[in-house]
């Protein structure tokens, strides 16, 4: 084998660890979907905390309803941040507007699909506002599938 | 077709002769039919059923199945339906692969799959009780009291054989409840309304539909403007509006000043100081007061504001009798006398406000099992129907001014806006696009959503349960953009963001 090359190549590598440069990090997690980026939260500490960073799951929220327009993020940040809209609203309704078939293809769609998903998370949030008592916050959980447990 | 028709035909048809294989229930009421072609006569009315359906989805008008028949003994359903039958000769697929409403299905022998019919199976039991159900009503109608407790009487001893878990038993079982709590009045438990609300608000799309439509509509009606009062005509516990709120403050060019004003008891305050710190969230300028009903003149509307009044499921009850006056025209009066931008109205699309007790019966049996199965097909155990049950007991043991669910359909709002000098205005594509997509997000394959006439309507297997409208003033004030195409995220029709 050429083992002088791969020391030589295994030495360079070593210098640069992404771990380092978490920014460039996040700029990478925020290309990721869903589910994987969940995955990538169960990799260690350092990934869960950069992968919980609002901005990587602001770019996998404006991948499917094109939210990124002035005055957005302050909204959103405001009801709770877009790892739970994306978590709570945009991830479920995309999953289960894919499943039934529907795309959302023209623009006129997409927004359709923001609308809805921001009118459904500020409910969420009017909930939570409330005093907690029995009032869990529960109008979102329509959109989760339910589980059998028979 | 029987369904809808049952009422109209007890006072109509009593010389049937009631020989001994004629099906005695039935003859009450003016057919004529043997007990043994009772399987066959139900699924040929389903079928038939299935074949209106279809037509009607295929925009066949449906007199193509009646203008050439002539019908020379209506009370003889077994021809009738034979014939019927044979008129259609579509081979039409059944439209809903799913298990068939039940209001059919209580005609159905069995399902179509078992090639074997079991007469003694609990759906003849299910015929029997619906049988049961109509004659007690009878009675009650004809203020024969000892045979309608009969009838109780003999409704809950058949009910265990149907089953109350689902389907006929389960309508069945509220609507004996309501009838003999008519004959013998007693307290009702007290009820935990702000828990069944709940329940009835997330096991349903009817009320997100609701107040979706009546959103978007106050939405694009306030394009343009800076201060701006709605009117909620009953607030209960605020859930239409923080979506408003976070719509007009994602408006392009910042939020206006919103006023809401909602009627209700004092516990609304809670809710209006919630709405309050929801609106400071997403910074909002917000102001909430709370009225009380009887008070609608304390009501003040500030120089340049904007009104729009909003009345989701509430109109109804200032209805009274037809023909006698209610509030209902004092009520239309001071909401034209605020001159609003527009007036959003959410009501059942059923009739119960008929003067007979049979007629009013009937309707409702049949919306709300209509109801109930749509209910059943989302899994949602009993917290939505108990909430519903409070309006069953209404209309069927109230009257006068006890009786406040007083439905009337569409058409009749429609009429009566006319009057008051309303005019509608028609639902945008993006409100009809948004509830497209809510429907297909909630559980239950077999709701839809027509649009009569500008209005939005939410069915269920083909029958209308909800219908929203939007309205105006006409004389002075601006009509509000028709047919808008305004999304509260800056999206506008003519802009495409790819």
């Amino acid at each position: 084998m050429e083992n002088a090359e791969g020391e030589k190549e295994r030495d360079n590598t070593r210098r640069y660890n992404i771990n380092d440069n978490h920014d460039l990090l996040a700029e990478i997690l925020a290309r990721l979907d869903g589910p994987s980026l969940a995955a990538a939260a169960s990799v260690c500490r350092l990934w869960r905390a950069v992968s919980r960073r609002d901005t990587v799951w602001e770019a996998l929220c404006n991948r499917h309803v094109a939210a990124d327009f002035p005055g957005t993020r302050a909204v959103v940040a405001a009801l709770g941040g877009y790892r739970r809209l994306y978590c709570r609203c945009v991830g479920p309704i995309s999953n289960r507007l894919a499943v039934s078939g529907e795309h959302a293809t023209t623009a006129a769609a997409v927004a359709a699909r923001l609308s809805l998903s921001l009118s459904l998370f500020s409910i969420d949030y009017y909930e939570r506002l409330g005093d907690g008592g029995w009032q869990r916050p529960s109008s979102l959980l329509f959109l989760r599938s339910p589980v059998d447990v028979s | 077709m029987v369904d809808s028709s049952y009422g109209q035909e007890s006072s109509a048809n009593k010389s049937i002769s009631t020989s001994p294989e004629i099906d005695g229930l039935l003859a009450g009421v003016g057919y004529a039919i043997r007990p043994s072609d009772l399987p066959h006569v139900a699924e040929r009315l389903e079928k038939l059923d299935s074949a209106i359906i279809a037509a009607a989805a295929a925009g066949l008008p449906p007199e193509f199945l009646c203008s050439d028949a002539v019908h020379y003994n209506p009370s003889d359903l077994a021809a009738w339906v034979d014939s019927m039958s044979m008129l259609t000769s579509l081979s039409s697929p059944p439209i809903h692969p799913a298990p068939a409403p039940w209001p059919v299905q209580i005609y159905a022998p069995a399902p179509l799959s078992t090639p074997t019919v079991d007469l003694l199976a609990p759906e003849d039991a299910g015929i029997n009780l619906v049988h049961l159900l109509m004659s007690c009503a009878d009675s009650i109608h004809r203020d024969d009291h000892p045979s309608a407790s009969k009838l109780i009487h003999e409704m809950q001893i058949l009910l265990p054989r149907v089953g109350t878990a689902f389907g006929i038993g389960k309508v069945a079982a509220y609507f004996i409840d309501a009838l003999d709590r008519r004959l013998r009045p007693r307290p009702s438990p007290p009820a935990e309304d702000e828990i069944l609300y709940h329940y009835f608000y997330e096991s349903s799309p009817y009320l997100r539909f609701a107040h979706l439509t009546a959103n978007q509509a106050i939405l694009e009606s306030f394009n343009g403007l800076d201060r701006v009062h709605v009117i909620d005509l009953n607030l209960k516990h605020g859930l239409q509006w923080p979506a408003l709120i976070q719509a007009l403050a994602l408006r392009p060019g910042g939020p206006p000043f919103i006023r809401l004003t909602g009627f209700g008891p004092p516990e609304i305050c809670e809710v209006g100081r919630r709405l309050a710190d929801f609106a400071r969230s997403v910074k909002v300028p917000f102001a909430f007061t709370r009225l009380d009903e009887i008070q609608p003149n304390l009501l003040r509307v500030e120089p340049g504001e904007t009104v729009a009044v909003n009345s989701v499921l509430q109109l109804h009850q200032f209805l009274s009798d037809p023909g006698s006056p209610g509030p209902i025209d004092s009520v239309l009066s001071w909401v034209k006398a605020l001159r609003p931008r527009i007036v959003t109205v959410v009501e059942q699309e059923a009739d119960h406000n008929r003067p007979g007790f049979l007629d009013r019966f009937t309707e409702a049996l049949f919306y709300y099992s209509t109801v109930f199965d749509s209910l059943e097909s989302a899994a949602a155990g009993a917290g939505p129907e108990v909430y519903l049950q409070k309006e069953i007991c209404n209309i069927v043991c109230c009257d006068g001014e006890e009786r406040v669910e007083r439905h009337e359909p569409l058409a009749s709002w429609r009429a009566r806006f006319g009057r008051a000098g309303l005019w509608p205005v028609p639902h945008g594509s993006s409100a009809f696009r948004q509830a497209s997509m809510l429907l297909t997000l909630s559980s239950g394959e077999g709701y839809s959503i027509e649009e009569v006439e500008g209005c939005l309507t939410l069915s269920w297997h083909g029958r209308a349960v909800i219908s929203a409208s939007a309205w105006h003033c006409g004389d002075g004030v601006d009509a509000p953009p028709l047919a808008g195409n305004i999304f509260f995220n800056g999206y506008s029709g003519s802009d495409r963001r790819e």
